[in-house]
């Protein structure tokens, strides 16, 4: 069966942040230049070709763009200028507006203004709700911060922090189910048995708390810098929804808490001024381009951490109704950030990339017990090398 | 034989490419005990200065008359020893070369085998030179019109280059313009020059050349002569016969398009939007690409090797298609901003100067290049109601490995060259050959690429074979500097070696009229006699060996020449020596 090409789609991945890719002549540099490049999953020219052609479809179903971690070698070894790097970034944009059931991420994508409006109304909302809450059925009183009588008091935040987590989960979990639907629909290796999903497990837990394939690419500092982003913020969360109470019942908090939280700021803050100098200097090539949901990504991220801090340093220094008004600028920060940016946009790939290396392992494993049911001589050929 | 024979023989070392097997000491003492021979020597390079005038000096010294190298293949110094022949003042013609070379040492390893057959070789030479007479060259006056057929790009070059030489030309013409196939074509590639630019200039020049005689709706009926003298009659527009006497004969008539109607899955003729390279390039011309329904195409796609390089049509590339395809693309797209160019290649063949910086460009405009594979061409079919497209072209592509189907409201065939119907009637007139596509052949595909089997006729363009416009011009040029070479001359030597018939002995039978590759046999009908062309004969010797009244002669490959050599290497000849 032919399957249709669509000449409209390179023009589409434009708002996604593909421009070169049409200089491609497939020459397969950047492939031999990846070192993740391996039967079965030859990238990064295999999508360039798709994405020349217009094969949604396919494209659609791949996983190859979530099993490339952008260090940026394929773009440097390219002959034509072509930013395989840049074009494997901008089909991960696109792939995350494709699973999403509710076009959202498809809107932002395309539409750095509609992105900002939505943050604005989502944060306005947000500042809004939460003093509203305060006045009426909250504390009340704008200076008491800590306690029951506080005016905004811990055990409602609490949970509404659960309630939106709640939300967010059950996006990324239909999200990542619709992405699952499309690889499997196009994956050209027999039907993969149950015993390989539960084999192939503890694969999501090994690359979502190590990324251990990042750490295999040439360049090991942007793995380093990442792998400090990701446990800041899981020590963030870890420390918000299972010890906010404790954090906002104070003044006595216990002193570990204190540490971690520092930590995590001191991580949160360092990595994200370092990925701001680099896409501002664009010397590594993975910092070269920059979508306009990049930026969004890093603004918010600055706008959370200041106002967090300076939200805590007022709590501590006795200032409390300032410390009150800081505090709903950060959630004006963190709500929209969490409930734009991890389904639809950047930080899905928490997600996406999780499970793109888990399929990926089920389908060189199914190849594997497939070759091996087949004769030796074939399966010496069709053994694909483990990743 | 009044004068007393004077042999001398000369056998070469060649370094020790003859030496090393051969004991050229051995020949030449031998060769000294012949009968008629007066010195025999042997020396490390004969055809070096100090052995030619080794040569040269024996000849004035003992009076030789006679001389036998034993050296290498007469291809390459048998003008070299004839010249010192001359040199030293007697007819070069008196020279024999026996080929111990290729056709001994390089061939056999047995010293004493070897230097057996080179004395045997050596010796039937000198038995054959005693009977080699003193030939004469002849020349015959040149005339220095120029008649060139075609008025395309081609012929327009050959002409103005002669005219504004100052030579006369006529231009023969069968169509009512000039300009040819270049005249249908708006832009060029890789340049985007306008065509039209390009063909006024030479269009006006050449009318106002008063050298040039432009001859519209003409054709040429007979073509009679030899090189420097031949008689041309073209017929023009009003059916009237000309008598045209020219020095040359230029060809360049050009080439056809492929009939894409051929290839059935490409449903040209059955699908109104599929149109061939040339009916887009009218559409553009006259500035406006639209589909048959009058719409402007979304989806445009271009098809190439349209008949070329396929062993059903022709297996050869046309050349200039992939880069006319690319011109299209940028022409497509500059006219239809929002129009999708897909390109549908089995290779990309951008092999001209600026070609292959044009394949980049082109790709930056955004046009999709797929590749499909030879023997799987594409197939065209209408696309359903809802489809926002009218065709789909099926095609497997190459890059992706994928069976794709491209949506099309225009798909052009870039159809490739051939030659024109009226190529063979051509080449019968001029008396050129034709390969098994039709094409004209040249002389030598690499080192005389304008000239061809008949002296004085040239070819120029894709007349011969699929070429572009710079390559055309180019050959253009080659043929008239060619010509204006001889006319500068003036006359035209004939080798001395061509073959003659005693007029006396032919009876007229023509059997070696039809034989002649050259068509240099001549039959004269009032004296019921042929005779031969001495400036066309190639002296091949077919009409000498044909002729059943042995009445045809072959200048020095006589039969008492051939016979004597043949002698000469007999062992009971050998043995009568000494």
């Amino acid at each position: 069966m032919a399957v249709r090409v669509n000449p409209k789609l390179i023009d589409d991945l434009e708002y996604y942040g593909a421009q070169d890719v049409i200089k491609c002549y497939h020459c397969g540099n950047c492939s031999a230049a990846c070192p993740f490049s391996k039967e079965p999953f030859v990238f990064p020219r295999r999508s360039m070709r798709y994405l020349q052609m217009g094969l949604e479809q396919r494209l659609k179903g791949t996983l190859e763009p979530w099993l490339c971690y952008y260090c940026g070698e394929c773009s440097e070894e390219c002959p034509r200028g072509a930013e395989p790097g840049e074009t494997m970034m901008s089909m991960r944009r696109w792939l995350t507006a494709q699973y999403d059931f509710t076009g959202m991420a498809d809107i932002f994508y395309r539409s750095w203004k509609a992105e900002l409006w939505a943050v604005l109304i989502v944060a306005l909302l947000t500042g809004i709700g939460l003093l509203l809450y305060g006045f009426n059925w909250g504390g009340g009183n704008l200076s008491i911060y800590d306690g029951p009588q506080a005016f905004l008091p811990s055990s409602a935040i609490h949970t509404f922090d659960w309630i939106m987590g709640g939300f967010l989960l059950v996006l990324l979990y239909f999200n990542s189910l619709r992405m699952w639907y499309f690889v499997m629909k196009e994956q050209r290796v027999p039907k993969i048995k149950l015993s390989i999903y539960i084999k192939k497990l503890y694969v999501l837990f090994l690359h979502f708390f190590t990324q251990k394939r990042y750490s295999e690419c040439e360049r090991k500092r942007p793995w380093i810098l990442h792998l400090v982003l990701m446990f800041s913020y899981l020590t963030m969360l870890i420390l918000i929804m299972l010890f906010l109470r404790q954090v906002q019942d104070g003044p006595a908090i216990d002193w570990r808490v204190h540490v971690f939280g520092y930590l995590a700021a001191i991580g949160l803050i360092t990595t994200v001024i370092l990925a701001i100098r680099g896409r501002l200097k664009k010397t590594d090539p993975y910092h070269k381009h920059s979508h306009e949901s990049d930026w969004m990504f890093l603004i918010l991220l600055v706008i959370v951490s200041v106002t967090g801090v300076l939200q805590h340093v007022l709590h501590r220094v006795g200032l409390y109704a300032p410390a009150n008004i800081m505090y709903v600028l950060h959630m004006m920060g963190v709500v929209p950030m969490l409930v734009l940016e991890v389904p639809f946009s950047k930080w899905a790939h928490l997600a996406y990339r999780t499970f793109a290396m888990y399929f990926s392992e089920l389908e060189v494993e199914a190849l594997k017990q497939q070759a091996k049911a087949q004769q030796p001589i074939d399966a010496a050929r069709q053994v694909p090398q483990a990743a | 034989m009044e004068e007393q024979l004077k042999i001398g023989v000369y056998v070469c070392n060649c370094g020790t490419n003859i030496a090393k097997v051969v004991n050229v000491e051995e020949v030449a003492e031998s060769l000294g005990k012949m009968d008629g021979v007066v010195v025999a020597r042997s020396y490390k390079y004969m055809c070096s200065n100090p052995g030619q005038e080794m040569i040269v000096n024996d000849i004035k010294n003992l009076g030789l008359n006679r001389v036998v190298v034993a050296a290498c293949s007469p291809r390459m110094h048998e003008p070299t020893f004839r010249k010192a022949l001359e040199n030293a003042g007697i007819n070069p013609y008196f020279l024999e070369m026996a080929n111990i070379r290729e056709q001994c040492s390089w061939v056999h390893d047995d010293p004493i085998e070897a230097t057996e057959k080179a004395r045997v070789l050596t010796s039937a030479a000198v038995n054959r030179v005693q009977y080699h007479e003193p030939l004469e060259k002849r020349s015959v006056p040149m005339c220095p019109a120029t008649l060139v057929l075609g008025g395309g790009v081609a012929g327009l070059a050959v002409a103005l280059e002669l005219g504004d030489a100052g030579q006369q030309v006529y231009l023969v013409e069968r169509e009512n313009r000039l300009g040819g196939n270049v005249a249908r074509v708006d832009l060029t590639a890789p340049y985007l020059d306008s065509a039209r630019d390009l063909l006024t200039e030479f269009i006006t020049r050449a009318n106002q050349n008063p050298k040039i005689t432009v001859m519209l709706e003409s054709k040429l009926v007979e073509l009679g002569g030899y090189v420097g003298n031949f008689q041309a009659r073209v017929e023009d527009a009003q059916g009237d016969v000309l008598e045209l006497a020219v020095g040359s004969v230029v060809v360049c008539t050009g080439y056809k398009e492929f009939d894409a109607s051929r290839i059935k899955s490409l449903a040209y003729g059955w699908l109104p939007n599929v149109i061939t390279s040339f009916e887009l390039e009218d559409m553009i011309r006259k500035g406006k690409i639209l589909t048959n329904e009058g719409k402007v195409p979304q989806y445009v796609s271009l098809i190439h090797c349209v008949g070329s390089r396929s062993l059903e049509y022709h297996p050869y590339c046309s050349r200039v298609c992939c880069m006319t395809a690319l011109k299209f693309a940028n022409e497509v797209k500059s006219a239809i901003p929002n129009s999708y160019v897909s390109d549908l290649y089995i290779d990309m063949h951008a092999f001209g100067k600026g070609c292959e910086d044009f394949y980049r460009k082109s790709s930056e405009v955004k046009t999709m290049f797929l590749m499909y594979e030879k023997n799987h061409p594409p197939r065209i079919r209408e696309a359903g109601p809802d489809d926002d497209c009218g065709m789909f072209i099926w095609v497997k592509e190459q890059l992706s490995g994928e069976e794709i189907e491209i949506p099309s409201d225009l798909v052009v065939l870039m159809v490739g060259m051939e030659p024109r119907e009226d190529s063979e009637s051509v080449a019968h007139l001029v008396n050129i050959s034709r390969d098994k596509h039709g094409w004209f052949i040249e002389s030598h595909p690499k080192l005389d690429p304008v000239a061809t089997t008949t002296d004085g006729v040239f070819i120029a363009g894709a007349c011969s074979s699929p070429k572009d416009i710079p390559d055309t011009v180019a050959q253009a040029r080659a043929a008239a500097a060619r010509i204006l070479a001889k006319i500068a001359k003036g006359e035209i030597w004939a080798d001395a070696i061509y073959a003659e018939v005693d007029e006396d002995l032919c009876s007229g039978c023509r059997m070696c009229n039809e034989l002649c590759p050259y068509t240099a046999v001549e039959y004269d009908k009032a004296t019921k006699r042929s005779h031969v062309i001495y400036a066309m004969c190639k002296a091949c010797g077919a009409c000498v060996a044909a002729c059943p009244s042995g009445a045809i002669k072959a200048r020095h490959f006589t039969d008492q020449q051939i016979f004597a050599q043949i002698e000469g290497v007999l062992p009971w000849h050998l043995n009568h020596v000494s």
